[in-house]
């Protein structure tokens, strides 16, 4: 029995998916825009996700058993709804062949450097491949239930390491700060914007949505500034931020420092493993975005077949993106969180004006 | 790397024919994609120290 998504499996996924980027990227970008009072930024950024979860909300109780380009083609028409599809899916190639290039870097940094990075792309092509083959939901499930093993790991790893953490790396921090940390959050939105794949995947959702669904998916968002601050504060509170600014991936330096009472230590494989899961999940999740927008730019019925040929175009788009771990930081700051705003945020946000005012409208026509 | 993906993409194509010569767009689609990746990993093999997209632009923002 083909069974629709739930939001639950929606918004676990979002944390899933959200998870490598909050290790990886969120740590230096905040060190390095706003110093020691960085570890604030995930609060304003809530100012931006909490409305786009609203907006995403608002659009799919609107337009309810539609997707994203279902929508646009209500609020848009065929013509630039297609002409946006085209621009989205630039968008999915360019962020899966920086993210592959993310989870290759991150292997070679952590566990694996003589490797090349050609070996591990193309095993995660077979596990993308067959992880597709299962079906969606599939994806969906194993984000669903691999998420609480990992919180559990975090938690216990932030456990080991309150003992450690520094106060003098974090405070003091004075209404001067607040500048730097507000311009800052962008890192955090654009990760946090993630949350964008529920309208992509609204179609495959519920009909209606109750009251508890919205909660979950507002949950998920506080959750995501949650674990964005928690891990934020942990990584500048042991390392430090003028260490963490220049690290590629600090926090598995900080957990690398962690023992829990002298017995267990090396805790920082469990890190690797976190983020290479959560890199799974996520380039599952944008190629069946990418093989969904050319099933609805070309109006196809079938898309299995595009697997293939799309996976040799990223896995070559990855060399030609980034290939060093300075130009993927590089890529990162200045493009790659850019265009995610655009993608994550402007877009949505244009749909859901729109959406209001054809509301108004529809409803002046009725009365 | 390119001749094992021209096999699988060979392999991919005799297994997927029914679905690809269901419709001309399938067919078209799976053609254009297959050439397109061959194409850049063609471009990729004959220059292989190319600068990258990041490499252009911290040239050219900076």
């Amino acid at each position: 029995m083909n069974k629709p998504l739930t939001m639950r499996q929606v918004v676990l996924t979002y944390l899933f998916i959200s998870l490598s980027p909050v290790l990886r990227q969120i740590p230096t970008a905040l060190a390095g825009e706003a110093g020691r009072s960085g570890y604030l930024s995930p609060f304003w950024s809530a100012l931006a996700i909490l409305p786009l979860a609203s907006i995403i909300l608002l659009l799919i109780k609107s337009y309810p058993g539609l997707n994203i380009y279902e929508i646009m083609v209500e609020l848009l028409g065929k013509f630039i709804a297609k002409g946006v599809l085209i621009l989205y899916i630039f968008w999915v190639l360019f962020f899966l062949s920086a993210k592959l290039n993310a989870y290759s870097l991150i292997l070679q940094f952590t566990l694996m450097p003589k490797t090349k990075s050609n070996y591990f792309i193309l095993i995660m092509f077979a596990l993308v491949y067959y992880a597709l083959y299962r079906g969606t939901r599939t994806i969906f499930r194993f984000a669903e239930f691999t998420l609480g093993p990992i919180i559990f790991l975090i938690s216990i790893i932030f456990i080991c390491s309150i003992g450690n953490i520094r106060t003098d790396y974090l405070l003091p921090v004075t209404s001067n700060n607040l500048p730097a940390t507000i311009k800052a959050s962008k890192s955090v939105i654009a990760v946090g914007g993630n949350l964008i794949i529920a309208l992509f995947f609204a179609d495959e959702l519920a009909i209606s949505i109750s009251n508890k669904q919205k909660r979950k998916f507002y949950f998920a968002t506080v959750g995501f500034v949650g674990i964005s601050f928690l891990i934020t504060v942990f990584t500048f509170g042991i390392t430090g931020p003028s260490l963490t600014a220049t690290l590629p991936f600090p926090f598995y330096i900080t957990v690398k420092s962690l023992s829990f009472f002298n017995v267990f230590e090396r805790f920082e494989v469990i890190v690797t493993l976190l983020c290479v899961l959560s890199d799974f999940v996520t380039i599952c999740i944008m190629f069946l975005l990418l093989m969904r927008l050319i099933q609805w730019l070309f109006d196809i019925v079938k898309r299995e077949y595009l697997f293939l040929p799309l996976a040799v175009i990223v896995y070559y788009l990855t060399y030609l993106v980034s290939s060093t771990q300075f130009e993927y930081d590089f890529l990162y700051r200045y493009l790659i969180v850019n265009l995610n705003l655009v993608f994550q945020y402007l877009i949505p946000l244009i749909l859901g004006l729109l959406c209001l005012i054809k509301g108004n409208n529809m409803r002046k026509k009725q009365y | 790397m390119i001749y094992i993906f021209g096999g699988l993409l060979i392999i991919s194509f005799i297994k997927q024919r029914d679905v690809l010569l269901e419709k001309k767009m399938h067919m078209g689609l799976f053609l254009v994609l297959s050439v397109c990746g061959i194409a850049i990993g063609a471009v990729y093999n004959i220059f292989p120290y190319i600068p990258s997209i990041a490499y252009v632009l911290e040239k050219y923002l900076k």
